[in-house]
């Protein structure tokens, strides 16, 4: 079945260029050029995910998801940020984008990104990034609060740590790379810096008192990365 | 009031005391009788508080004079390091929109180009020989990356004069060992064989103190000066790490026997963007260096490079030990 994508930018070169990748790759791609039109073509296509911009006339990106949570829309929603714009301090607005991705990007890496929101997406239930609570068995998340539990016990993490543990939970049985970390949640990328994720891995597993060996949590693909692989669920 | 000016106050008090206490002692009983026409008494009452009247006043006014000119010092510093900061600031901006514009320039013609390359073929009618067509879109690919890849690395630049540092005890001589460590595994596999990298610290009299700081930011300025001695020296020559305690400072010095930088080059090595002319021909943005910059400075520390060409490079780290 294809996907109905909503692709919203105020800038036609990229609508013109973006809309047809897309639908090569075996998406029903609709376009709209603001947020007073995406909001429209929301109500009137329903498509199954919403790609766009943040910054454009009328109502920008982040009006857009916040006006649709308002309205209890949980279709998601990958923005597109500008510059300077790290998944912390996007993250800290707390406006329920399900992902987000600096422009300018590699298409193909928008594609991966799409169809990893459309997996984990279930209909009409806020998604995992939109959520407050999060908890994965003992494991709880209270992401506003930023604080951690296991079972009843608080535990305590530096700010990096958590904000890896609360991408780690909101994407989970997702291959993540150092690299891929590192850019989105560090905000910047180096070669040879993916140490400072396997430091702050070492220190999640530690608190957590999770095993490397037979992880209940956070698991490593040997050359590849991490990934959170138990279930996640929204806690309300 | 400060001490001084009790003891200005209390001085005339503490000596007509004791010759109180001594003319008790020595002549007791005396007295003396003044006798004054009571016409003067007036005069005298008037000199005596016009005398500390215009002794007062004229203490306030040679005070306030002082701190006008004091003052007026201080403007006058304060404004020509202004001017000299903003003459500063004004020289590195212009140097940075050149090298955009430099940097931005022949990616965009070679696009350019190559579009004009592909719409000729479809305007012409006949379609492109293949490997013609293949070779403009490759030319396309590559170059947008180029440019990609320079917006990446402004907006490190950005993200990391504003991120949040997130302050700890870092042991120095781990931190070095580790990156080391990175840059020669990295290493391995690029132009063949492994790199030499030689670590030297000190165990004594006592090891490499710890600082303060964020470990991952340390991590990445480290790697990339050491990367650096890597990238611009000859496969099989050797680069030099050491780590040596200065006074409050943890110093930390990246010694290569390579390219080097030529001397007019060497006061904007840690602008943005800045590139050699003569390593053009290496990948990179020169983005580097001023990474390196942003994260020693917002530590408390400096960087400094030394280097001669054709010769090598020393940059040198320095950190402030961690107080406690």
């Amino acid at each position: 079945m294809t996907a109905r994508v909503l692709l919203v930018d105020d800038e036609e070169a990229i609508r013109a260029s973006l809309a047809p990748f897309l639908t090569r790759a075996g998406l029903e791609v609709h376009t709209a050029s603001d947020g007073e039109e995406a909001l429209a073509a929301v109500a009137r296509l329903r498509p199954e995910l919403v790609v766009c911009d943040v910054l454009m006339p009328n109502l920008d990106g982040r009006s857009v998801v916040r006006r649709l949570r308002e309205a209890g829309d949980w279709t998601p929603v990958i923005l597109l940020t500008q510059v300077g714009e790290s998944y912390e301090r996007s993250a800290a607005l707390e406006e329920g984008a399900d992902d987000y991705l600096n422009k300018p990007f590699d298409p193909a890496e928008l594609l991966a990104r799409i169809r990893a929101v459309l997996r984990r997406a279930v209909p009409g239930v806020p998604s995992l990034p939109a959520a407050t609570v999060v908890a994965s068995g003992e494991l709880r998340l209270d992401r506003a609060a930023r604080r951690v539990f296991v079972g009843d016990r608080e535990v305590d993490l530096t700010p990096r740590a958590s904000l890896l543990l609360d991408y780690l939970m909101t994407h989970p049985d997702e291959l993540h790379t150092r690299e891929h970390l590192l850019a989105t949640l560090w905000g910047f990328g180096a070669v040879v810096a993916s140490r400072a994720v396997d430091h702050r891995v070492a220190e999640i597993r530690r608190v957590l008192g999770d095993d490397a060996a037979a992880p209940r949590w956070i698991e490593t693909v040997p050359a590849g990365g991490y990934r959170f692989c138990a279930p996640v669920g929204v806690v309300r | 009031m400060t001490a001084r000016r009790w003891a200005l106050v209390l001085a005339p008090l503490v000596v007509s005391a004791i010759s109180c206490v001594v003319l008790a002692a020595t002549m007791p009983g005396a007295s003396l009788v003044m006798r004054a026409s009571l016409a003067l008494v007036p005069l005298w009452v008037g000199l005596v508080v016009s005398a500390v009247v215009g002794v007062v006043l004229g203490l306030r006014a040679r005070r306030e004079r002082l701190r006008a000119e004091r003052e007026a010092a201080l403007a006058a510093v304060a404004a020509e390091a202004g001017e000299r900061g903003r003459a500063i600031e004004h020289d590195a901006h212009r140097r940075f929109v050149a090298r955009l514009d430099h940097e931005l320039k022949n990616p965009l013609t070679a696009i350019r180009a190559a579009v004009a390359g592909l719409a000729a073929g479809v305007s012409s009618g006949g379609p492109l020989p293949e490997v013609e067509q293949a070779r403009l879109l490759e030319t396309i690919d590559g170059q947008s990356a180029r440019i990609a890849s320079l917006v990446a690395d402004l907006r490190k630049v950005g993200e990391l004069e504003r991120a949040e540092l997130e302050w700890e005890v870092v042991d120095s001589a781990q931190l070095v060992a580790e990156a080391v460590e990175d840059v020669v595994q990295a290493s391995v596999g690029v132009g063949g064989g492994t790199r030499r990298v030689e670590l030297a610290l000190p165990r004594a009299p006592w090891p490499l103190p710890p600082v303060r700081g964020d470990v991952d930011l340390l991590h990445l300025a480290l790697t990339n000066v050491i990367g650096n001695a890597i990238k611009y020296s000859a496969p099989e020559s050797v680069v030099e790490v050491r780590g040596s305690e200065q006074g409050g400072w943890v110093a930390i010095e990246v010694a290569d026997t390579g390219l080097g930088v030529p001397a007019d080059e060497l006061p904007i090595v840690f602008d943005e963007l800045a590139r050699s002319s003569r390593t053009r021909h290496l990948p990179g943005t020169g983005i580097g260096l001023s990474l390196v910059r942003i994260v020693v400075e917002r530590h408390g520390g400096t960087v400094e490079i030394r280097s001669r060409e054709g010769t090598g490079t020393a940059v040198t780290l320095r950190l402030p030990v961690d107080p406690r």
